[in-house]
């Protein structure tokens, strides 16, 4: 299978998947930035208007860094589950295992599309006009997208392996939503120490940071600490894939025992 | 390779698959499904495996086809050939339409998208699916199912040929169709491996027979005298 071939396939299950979950529910595809909006909604109730967070523009600052990392803990959680999910085509086809993770962040992408459109209309409304500064964020979702590829491949081969992962890996997702600066400021922590500190060793942290840096700032991110991510998750990515190429019995074996 | 002016095509030497299991009744916590099975598939045959549920036959043919590495021992195939398994029943996504999972099945044999939807029709009209080839396939039959699989099955064109039992389901009607078109897909140079419980369809099809038993070979050659020997420990 040519890298054309198989980027077609990755490409034609996730569009026949999010259009066979559109078919199942009674609200289609309004629920790719409705499930997103609620996620928000929730969180806005809580550290606002009962916590009262006291931040100026807490809506625009919770929108850039839940629906951020909505992108991610989804598309890792989802893609973690996925070798093991296929357990029925794994018998019947020597395919790559890279497929089936690749083939649900690529349905994420898809949704993650139109929440960023949503999340720069909403921005623009709010006072955020379209600026240059907006090209940054091409390098960043790309960052993104390779960490939630590389993350997701390590959790796709942890819980074929090992079916208990996937209790681990959504409690992870959990404790990064806490750790990741998505409803505080990893800026205005009381401890300089600690912020610097959350934002050099938690990726996911300096990534909505940066996010927000640009849409509420227009303020590009850190270029060296990017490109340190985007190397860390490329080598962790290329390494899967090794893995993964070698390991395809070993998994499918797993997988279907 | 070659043996009685045949090239082989494919062979298994000593080859032994176990995986880990936490049922304490297997031994060290390892379920052996083969033990040290050799056997060698010639060129335009049609070879038949038969033996008991859960003797190992699907996964010899997991093991040709590539999808299984053996825990020992080796699995050689002619370079430059290609061996798809062809099963029914398994592998569909259960919320895609008849029409998707076609789609899906033929793209993931290496057809290309324009190939596949080319295959559609025809996969359509001969399942005699009719509208319900739309349809999400949790909502068919196991009848419905089976003509889907098979006529999925039958449009893949590869030098080796792995068949898992295709033609055990189905209602009487299709059953008839579904064999009349497998026997002209194999009658020719078509290199086939063929599993099956039913021992006429192993008789009438295939030039050689192994009857597998406690994940071992226990019998090889002739079909009938093959078919003897599995009568005997059925």
């Amino acid at each position: 299978m040519t890298f054309l071939q198989y980027f077609r396939l990755v490409d034609t299950i996730a569009r026949m998947d999010l259009r066979a979950d559109a078919a199942r529910k009674g609200l289609g595809y309004i629920w790719w930035v409705l499930e997103p909006l609620l996620f928000v909604l929730v969180f806005y109730v809580v550290f606002e208007l009962i916590m009262q967070s006291g931040r100026g523009d807490f809506l625009g600052f919770l929108m850039c860094g839940k629906l951020t990392f909505i992108w991610f803990s989804k598309s890792v959680n989802q893609a973690s589950n996925s070798i093991a999910a296929n357990k029925g085509l794994i018998g019947r086809i020597n395919v790559t295992k890279t497929l089936f993770p690749l083939a649900v962040i690529q349905e994420g992408l898809y949704r993650q599309a139109a929440v960023f459109l949503l999340l720069l209309g909403f921005l623009w409304v709010r006072g955020y006009p379209p600026g240059l500064a907006w090209f940054y964020l091409v390098p960043i979702m790309l960052v993104n997208y390779l960490m939630i590829v590389a993350c997701s491949f390590v959790g796709a081969c942890l819980v074929c392996v090992v079916r208990d992962f996937s209790m681990f890996i959504a409690l992870a997702m959990t404790f990064l939503m806490f750790v990741s600066g998505v409803f505080w400021d990893a800026r205005t922590l009381g401890d300089a120490r600690t912020a610097e500190l959350v934002l050099a060793f938690n990726p996911l942290a300096f990534i909505i940071d940066a996010y927000r840096q640009v849409l509420l700032h227009a303020a590009a991110p850190d270029w060296i600490h990017l490109a340190q991510i985007a190397v860390g998750s490329a080598l962790l990515l290329l390494v899967m894939v090794l893995i993964m190429r070698r390991s395809s019995q070993f998994l499918a074996l797993r997988a279907l025992s | 390779m070659a043996a009685g002016g045949r090239e082989i095509m494919l062979q298994l030497e000593d080859v032994s698959l176990s995986y880990p299991s936490r049922r304490k009744s297997f031994d060290h916590g390892a379920h052996h499904v083969l033990d040290r099975v050799s056997l060698q598939v010639f060129e335009g045959e049609t070879l038949g495996i038969i033996g008991r549920n859960g003797v190992g036959k699907s996964t010899t043919l997991r093991l040709m086809a590539g999808i299984l590495a053996p825990t020992s021992g080796t699995v050689w195939q002619r370079p430059g050939k290609s061996a798809s398994l062809l099963t029914i029943g398994l592998g569909f996504r259960p919320d895609l339409s008849g029409r998707d999972n076609a789609t899906l099945a033929a793209m993931l044999q290496g057809a290309t998208a324009r190939q596949a939807r080319g295959f559609l029709e025809e996969i359509k009209e001969f399942s005699e699916l009719g509208d319900s080839f739309e349809e999400p396939v949790k909502t068919y039959s196991s009848g419905m199912l089976a003509r889907l699989g098979f006529t999925t099955a039958l449009k893949t064109h590869v030098d080796i040929l792995l068949i898992d039992e295709v033609l055990s389901v189905g209602d009487a009607l299709f059953r008839e169709k579904a064999e009349a078109a497998m026997k002209s897909r194999i009658s020719g140079d078509q290199t086939v491996v063929f599993v099956s419980h039913m021992e006429g369809q192993v008789r009438e099809v295939c030039d050689r027979a192994i009857c597998l038993y406690e994940g071992a070979v226990l019998a090889e050659g002739d079909p009938a005298a093959v078919l003897d020997a599995y009568r005997e420990i059925r």
